[in-house]
């Protein structure tokens, strides 16, 4: 279970961006974080793997404070935390199979990863991974010929490499048409169920995370306004998720001189 | 810069009249030179057939030439190893560098300002005046040109690797960073995969150009091809000096094909 408690972030002096942040997400779950673009969704997702150093407060998974991790500790709590992104981030000139085999890198001395000296097995399960994510024909193709779909797919994969308790997503499907969308969050859901991951998702379409996600965290200029089932989001939920930001600033149309 | 305009007609007005004093003021920075140095542009240009005239009649090699191949050919040879044993050698410490210096690797923000600055310092003393400079400790060897070669050619290349390794997407590190990879990783399995390719064009191309550079280099320090034209050139053997500049422009277009071709391979 991840289990956020009273985080905090300030950017620069008084840039406060993540005021007294609760949440909870559980295994076999997705949750998604939604809110309007600026109010800390990605500043949230990335101080739970401490990419961001917040400014105070707790994270624990499976009550670890990964807050209080030095240095090792934390390159080992990554390692089981899987992540992906709005524009993949793969190694573009790598083949799949290689940035699949990257999830292992957590795991591995710095002689071996610097060289690349992975197990068969590592490799098998590479190789099977990218079947399982429907990729197993394209393993040997780099990945910047690959479309956005199964760019975001081979991600996934290399999260799966890393054998996580938990994969976080900042708008996974941000780039996607509907199709690869489909296909990516329903891979997503399926994990959470069969894996017992704890899926962390950050959302913009208000529908897929209604559609897909079992716990809905609502979130506006830096404080938690909603947590709970995602039945129980409606129009006033959202209303108050969303406030303020249905009304865009003056746009630069207007004639000034 | 104005940004508010009426219309567009006033705003391409505008433009046109900024090119037009931009030209004006080139025109004029021309003709005072000009006078300066007392250059007849009509006058000079006349000449330019004469010349080449010239230049044919007494450079083109003849049989005769041929007898030079042999000295010809060893020490373009060594001029060649001489250039391309300083690029490779500078682009192995220029990597380095520019991984300590670029703003998305660099472990120290400290060690940025040293690495710019020195770099900056290396690349802006022409090639010539780092020769003449070790001439001094180094005396006239082929060990003067490749260090001339090598302090230039480090400068240059720590520069241009520093820009590639920074113009490099930082949220692909992250996402090592966030498997858990350590510095060292990050580097070897992300930063290296995705440059690799941009750093052998710059490597490449250095190695065409400082062929060119090495050869006048040689002037300086009596070695290599360098040297030889110049020694023909003093003794008015100048057909042997005519052989040497094809010689040389052979293997420059040669280089050029082959280092294309490793390009595209790579690319
Ligand atoms: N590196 C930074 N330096 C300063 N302020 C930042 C930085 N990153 C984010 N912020 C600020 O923190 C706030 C939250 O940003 P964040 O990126 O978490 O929003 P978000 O919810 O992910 O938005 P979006 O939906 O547009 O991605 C914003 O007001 C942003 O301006
Ligand atoms: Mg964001």
């Amino acid at each position: 279970m991840l289990k956020v408690i009273q985080l905090d972030k300030t950017y620069g002096q008084n840039k406060h961006s993540l005021k007294d942040v609760n949440f909870t997400a559980q295994p076999g779950e997705v949750t998604a974080i939604i809110g309007p673009s600026g109010a800390g969704k990605t500043t949230i997702l990335r101080s739970v793997n401490q990419l961001i150093r917040d400014n105070g407060g707790k994270i624990l998974l499976d009550d670890q404070d990964i807050r209080q991790a030095n240095k090792s500790e934390l390159r080992k709590i990554r390692h089981h935390i899987g992540m992906i992104f709005q524009n993949y981030n793969l190694i573009s000139p790598l083949t799949a199979l290689e940035n699949v085999l990257h999830g292992r890198l957590g795991a591995k001395s710095t002689f071996a990863g610097i060289f690349g000296m992975y197990s068969t097995d590592e490799k098998q399960e590479a190789l099977a991974l990218l079947n399982e994510v429907g990729l197993g024909e394209y393993a040997y193709q780099r990945c910047d010929q690959l479309s956005g779909g199964q760019q975001q797919r081979v991600g996934i994969a290399r999260a799966l490499m890393q054998h996580p308790k938990m994969i976080l997503c900042d708008e996974p499907i941000a780039s996607l048409d509907p199709k690869s969308t489909k296909i990516v969050m329903d891979i997503l859901r399926q994990l959470a169920k069969e894996k017992q991951l704890i899926i962390l998702i950050n959302l913009h379409q208000i529908d897929i995370a209604l559609e897909y996600a079992d716990h809905i965290v609502g979130i506006n200029s830096g404080e938690i306004v909603f947590e709970g089932p995602s039945q129980a989001v409606d129009d006033q939920v959202l209303q108050k998720i969303y406030r303020q930001a249905d009304q865009p600033k003056q746009a630069v149309t207007a004639n000034e001189n | 810069m104005k940004t508010n305009f009426q219309s567009p007609q006033q705003f391409f007005r505008q433009r046109r009249l900024r090119l037009g004093i931009v030209l004006a003021i080139l025109l004029v920075i021309y003709g005072v030179s000009m006078v300066l140095v007392n250059f007849q542009t009509l006058a000079s240009l006349m000449q330019v057939p004469a010349g080449l005239i010239w230049l044919f009649k007494n450079f083109i090699p003849t049989e005769r030439s041929i007898s030079y191949l042999g000295p010809i050919l060893y020490q373009l040879w060594r001029t060649l190893i001489v250039a391309v044993s300083s690029t490779i050698c500078a682009s192995l410490l220029g990597l380095i560098l520019a991984i300590l210096g670029a703003k998305t690797t660099s472990p120290l923000p400290g060690l940025r300002l040293v690495i710019r600055f020195g770099a900056s310092l290396l690349r802006n003393i022409p090639v010539v005046a780092w020769a003449m400079i070790l001439l001094f400790s180094f005396k006239q060897s082929d060990f003067t040109g490749f260090l001339a070669l090598f302090f230039m050619t480090l400068g240059y290349l720590t520069r241009a690797f520093t820009e590639t390794i920074e113009d490099l997407d930082g949220e692909k590190l992250q996402a090592l960073q966030a498997v858990g990879a350590n510095y060292f990783q990050c580097v070897f399995c992300g930063v290296l995969p995705e440059v690799a390719s941009t750093l052998t064009s710059w490597v490449l191309y250095m190695i065409e150009n400082n062929l060119r550079d090495a050869t006048l280099v040689g002037i300086l320090t009596g070695t290599g091809v360098g040297f030889l034209f110049n020694h023909y050139f003093k003794s008015f053997r100048y057909d042997a000096a005519g052989l040497i500049v094809l010689l040389i422009a052979v293997l420059v277009i040669c280089l050029e094909l082959t280092s294309t071709q490793i390009r595209r391979a790579i690319a």
